[in-house]
């Protein structure tokens, strides 16, 4: 499908690693993915930085009252009083001793997920390169991620392990050890789909992405009245092949690069569209109904995807989907749980049509952000931070529990980068190799899409 | 004044006259581009009817058919300095015409609009082409966005806002900066309007979001590049405590006054900021090397701050970088970009025809849009067209303008075009101006395609974020709209009804013929389909259209001419005309420019 061969050192190059060269996807053959039946990974991540801090509210009396008197601005009782909020009770809850969290009033869909054991949340994860203490820190004396409080850069090494200009991404990284261990052989296409414009999380070395509007595949509608009339005469059949050519750049054979990937996207674009609206012919019946939002539309046709994998013949796929709006520098009181709120709800509507085309177990949906943000308010909002929280929803999560330690309200702790930004304690690596791990990837695969993950303990387990 | 030199005859300050300036071959050649365009103390000459549509299509919206033969055997520094003298097209006397067609103080969708429409009509009819061009180019570097928000409900700030782009588009960057800093629609995208003080009591901090972005995206850049934008591998510029120091110094920003009623709202938008000393920080603030005693005057301290980053030797070469981004080609040599920000560094540039322009201070965005535009990497058509590398993705928006301008679309009734009152999703334009999902515009600078052919080349390409499986349809399919367009489709109850919903007081009628396009030069050409397709190619692609949209084109018009007889409508005719065009705007050959 694609006429070149993309180097993989990018991928070493990023954060100047001295590591050994790893081995090629060659030498992974011998311990392959595991691809049998049907698996799909969902980012939906969240642009501008979430405050975890505002997600995942300390509730015990002692931490609620130093929460509420320290972001006091942004901690009214309407919306963050005891009274209001939902507390959890994990199942993990006897290593928090007396420490209790809650999640705020505008998510009842998570909460009930966590009830049910089919949601947890994941605790200060963030991008290290290896662990880091805060001492190390505040000393400079260890490799940190690059460019960190920087949207662009934090954004791209979530998905990629390398800041802005990075090109491959790990759900794409994942999605090529699958492919290389024979899944999705007729619907190789499929095997990345973005519902949003970015692409780099998907972009792996052999699969390239299919973007689909948040209203679904787009047909050209020229092109379209003539295959309706193709069947007419030998003229008619003529026009819509030709027609199809030109829209598919079939014949293009230009010298300019950009030329040629204008080219190649508009030939997968054709394509891809097409075999997408031929599975799409009857539209499933999700028996759910999807908030009229961006994230809702989104949500909605990876859930009509995801519904006719049969037909569309892939067994193994990572879906990446994005919503804006958490940069809460100002007004957060108001924004945050219309911001929540809307996540709530169409997580839920997502994980409600999961269960209805008994895909529940074999999918799971897991947020990423830039970043967290400061405990410090800066009067009506709040400022970059790093590590964030963050939530993991599927009949296969091993549920109702919180993942690691989240560290307590306020400053001066042993996770406090300044102003109560979080260094991570889980970094993005190894959240990401669970999900790895879960969706069939082999040790060797996943040392190969998480470059830095030999540096971490890969024990904790957030899947079942 | 200008430094712009006075053998230009006065003649010249009118657009499009050729006679003075011109020198040179009379009968410039038309069959392709010649070469480099001969160069010196006469100027750069357009050898050619398509030397003329490259450039027009660098520095304007597009070249209009009339243009390509006034243009043709001239100098292009005779249009560049005709261009410096053009009065500027401002948006807020359009806007205020606007506004007094509405028939409600309340919600409208046409309110909301305005600023949209106004765009188009500029971009398509005014004069000062160049100076809308680099206003738009500026709007995706100095980024604020009316897609949500108060930006989109009042829009008398962005109005306002973009007047100051196009007031100092051949100004200097400096003066910009700080007009941008005192604005209200920046004060409030990024979040600096009602920052205070820091409080001891409730822990509170300045807020941070116009430092870093200041830094990041307006001035300096993360990393410390050469005057060739390389890397130089000293690493990043700043560190986060440079952010939380530099974040003192916009504190206290506050409208200049309290609005109590929805006229006082407006107003408010569209007057600069004041600071209120009370709020701003008393403290020392010390960033990048500068520190700002404790006690200055916050607006000393404004204006020391912008002084000192206009010192910062990177911001020449990031802000040449992206101007040569925005004009010419995505991934510039070294070499082009060193140019260019020396040209913004001494805030002059010779053109070729050895007129100076600018006025000798940092920052002279005439001086800059001159090396950009005469760099010999611009110019030289030829060694362009030979490189594999050049070129940039033409922007959707640009797309767009660019038919209206070749095919002489009336812009004055924009406000019937409800297709363009919202161009952002996917499955229409994938881009609205002033309206970019965030601080980082439609695309970042330094985006490399993953999985592409420029990408493993490590080219910076950052149109290609809006080229997509599902954007490339989804243009195909808005743009017919535009180019199929007939009378006869529309439908004047229709447009009555969208007038009344959005209650604005405009009769109907002229909603029928509305950005439709005649297309009456190429139906002219029909019965030599070959000159069709050249023309088509002049208009269009610039000379670059490829052999297989060419054959595309032959085989179309031949097997449509196949049933014409002597009662074949005229409407036929026009459909084949406008067919042919779509085929050639959804070719990859419009979809690059170079």
């Amino acid at each position: 499908m694609r006429d070149f061969r993309p180097s993989r050192r990018t991928l070493l190059a990023g954060l100047g690693s001295s590591a050994a060269i790893l081995p090629s996807f060659a030498g992974v053959r011998a311990e392959a993915a595991a691809v049998g039946g049907y698996k799909a990974l969902v980012c939906v991540f969240l642009l501008g930085g979430m405050d975890g801090h505002d997600v995942l509210i300390p509730y015990d009396a002692p931490s609620h009252a130093e929460f509420t008197s320290l972001r006091r601005a942004l901690a009214p009782e309407a919306s963050r009083g005891r009274a209001v909020l939902q507390p959890l009770s994990p199942r993990n809850g006897e290593r928090f001793g007396s420490r209790r969290f809650a999640l705020p009033p505008e998510a009842p869909g998570l909460k009930r997920l966590f009830d049910q054991g089919k949601a947890s949340i994941v605790a200060n994860v963030g991008p290290l390169v290896r662990p880091v203490t805060r001492s190390q820190y505040r000393n400079d004396s260890v490799q940190l991620p690059p460019r960190l409080f920087s949207h662009n850069d934090q954004q791209s090494i979530w998905q990629a392990n390398a800041p802005e200009g990075a090109r491959l991404g790990w759900g794409g990284l994942f999605a090529d050890a699958a492919v290389k261990s024979g899944a999705n052989r007729d619907a190789e296409a499929f095997s990345t789909i973005s519902t949003t414009g970015d692409n780099l999380f998907l972009t792996g070395e052999n699969t390239t992405p299919f973007s689909v509007g948040r209203r679904g595949p787009t047909q050209i509608n020229v092109l379209s009245s003539l295959e309706r009339r193709r069947g007419r005469n030998q003229e008619a059949e003529a026009a819509y092949q030709r027609l199809r050519r030109h829209f598919a750049a079939q014949d293009y054979s230009g010298d300019n690069l950009i030329g040629r990937d204008v080219a190649s996207i508009m030939r997968q674009g054709l394509d891809s569209n097409a075999a997408y609206q031929a599975a799409l012919s009857e539209p499933p019946q999700l028996g759910t109904t999807f908030p009229d939002t961006r994230l809702g539309g989104q949500l909605k046709t990876i859930a009509e995807t995801i519904a006719m994998r049969a037909r569309l013949g892939a067994g193994r796929q990572v879906f990446f989907a994005a919503t804006g709006g958490f940069d809460t520098h100002s007004n957060q009181p108001s924004n945050m749980p219309t911001l929540l709120g809307g996540l709530d709800a169409a997580i839920s509507a997502f994980n409600a049509a999961m269960v209805a085309v008994g895909a529940d177990r074999d999918v799971t949906l897991f947020t990423g952000s830039d970043f967290g943000r400061t405990f410090a308010i800066n009067g009506d909002g709040t400022d970059h931070g790093w590590g964030g929280h963050h939530f993991v929803v599927g009949g296969s999560v091993d549920g109702g529990r919180i993942i690691g330690d989240p560290p307590p309200p306020g400053f001066d702790h042993a996770y406090d980068a300044g102003r109560g930004r979080l260094i991570p304690q889980i970094s993005v690596d190894q959240y990401a190799a669970d999900l790895g791990r879960w969706f069939g990837l082999s040790g060797p695969d996943l040392d190969a899409a998480l470059p830095n993950l030999r540096e971490f303990d890969t024990t904790s387990r957030i899947m079942v | 004044m200008r430094d712009v030199s006075r053998s230009l005859c006065a003649a010249a300050l009118m657009l499009f006259l050729v006679g003075c300036g011109a020198s040179g071959p009379e009968a410039a050649s038309e069959d392709g581009a010649s070469g480099a365009p001969p160069s010196g103390p006469t100027g750069t000459i357009f050898s050619s009817r398509e030397g003329v549509a490259v450039f027009m299509g660098q520095a304007a919206f597009g070249a209009r058919p009339d243009d390509l033969d006034r243009w043709n055997g001239a100098i292009a520094e005779d249009w560049f300095e005709a261009q410096l003298t053009v009065p500027p097209s401002f948006m807020r006397p359009a806007f205020d015409i606007h506004m007094d067609r509405l028939t409600t103080d309340g919600f409208s969708g046409f309110r909301i609009a305005s600023p949209t429409l106004i765009f188009w009509e500029n971009a398509v009819g005014a004069p000062d082409q160049l100076r809308q061009r680099m206003a738009f180019a500026l709007s995706q570097i100095l980024v604020t966005s009316a897609s949500t928000g108060t930006l989109n409900g009042t829009p008398e700030g962005m109005i306002y806002y973009q007047d100051l782009l196009i007031e100092h588009a051949f100004g200097n960057y400096r003066d910009l900066l700080h007009d941008v800093t005192y604005s209200p629609a920046m004060g409030y995208y990024l979040t600096y309007l009602g920052s205070k003080k820091a409080d001891p009591d409730t822990g509170e901090m300045p807020d941070e979001n116009y430092a870093r972005e200041l830094l990041q995206l307006f001035t300096i850049g993360v990393d410390d590049i050469d005057m060739q934008g390389r890397p130089t591998g000293a690493g990043e510029l700043y560190d986060n405590d440079d952010i939380t120091e530099l974040a003192k110094v916009f504190t206290g920003f506050e409208y200049a006054f309290r609005a109590r009623t929805g006229a006082e709202r407006r107003e408010r938008m569209q007057t600069p900021l004041v600071i209120d000393e009370d709020d701003h920080s008393p403290e020392a603030k010390s960033f990048l090397g500068l520190t700002i005693p404790a006690g200055t005057s916050p607006a000393s301290a404004v204006e020391m701050t912008l002084d000192h980053l206009m010192d910062q030797p990177t911001m020449a070469p990031f802000l040449a970088r992206q101007l040569i981004q925005r004009f010419v080609t995505s991934h510039p040599s070294p070499d082009y970009v060193g140019r260019v920000a020396q040209a913004f560094d001494t805030g002059r540039y010779q053109l070729p025809n050895m007129v100076s322009i600018g006025q000798g201070r940092k920052g002279d965005l005439a001086a800059t849009i001159a090396a950009v535009l005469f760099d010999r990497e611009a110019r030289d058509i030829e060694a362009s067209r030979a490189n594999r590398e050049f070129g940039k993705i033409r922007e959707p928006v640009l797309r767009l303008a660019h038919w209206a301008r070749a095919f002489e679309v009336d812009a004055g009734p924009t406000e019937y075009v409800f297709d363009l009152y919202n161009t952002s999703d996917t499955d229409r334009l994938a881009q609205h101006p002033h309206r970019a999902p965030s601080v980082f515009n439609f695309y970042r600078p330094g985006y490399v395609a993953p999985g592409t052919l420029t990408g493993d080349q490590n080219l910076t390409m950052p149109e290609m974020q809006l080229v997509s499986t599902a954007t490339t349809p989804g243009y195909v399919n808005f743009v017919d709209n535009f180019i199929l367009a007939d009378r006869d489709d529309r439908d004047l109850e229709r447009i009555e009804d969208r007038l009344r919903r959005f209650n604005v007081d405009l009769p109907a009628a002229p909603g029928v013929n509305a950005w439709v396009a005649e297309y009456g030069a190429e139906l002219d050409l029909l019965d030599t389909p070959e000159a069709l397709i050249d023309r088509l190619d002049l208009i269009l692609t610039s000379g670059t259209m490829s052999e297989q949209t060419r054959t595309t084109l032959r085989e179309y018009f031949a097997a449509e001419a196949e049933g014409d007889g002597p009662d074949t409508s005229r409407q036929v005719y026009v459909d084949r005309i406008q067919f042919g065009v779509l085929l050639v705007m959804t070719s990859p050959d419009y979809l690059i420019q170079r």
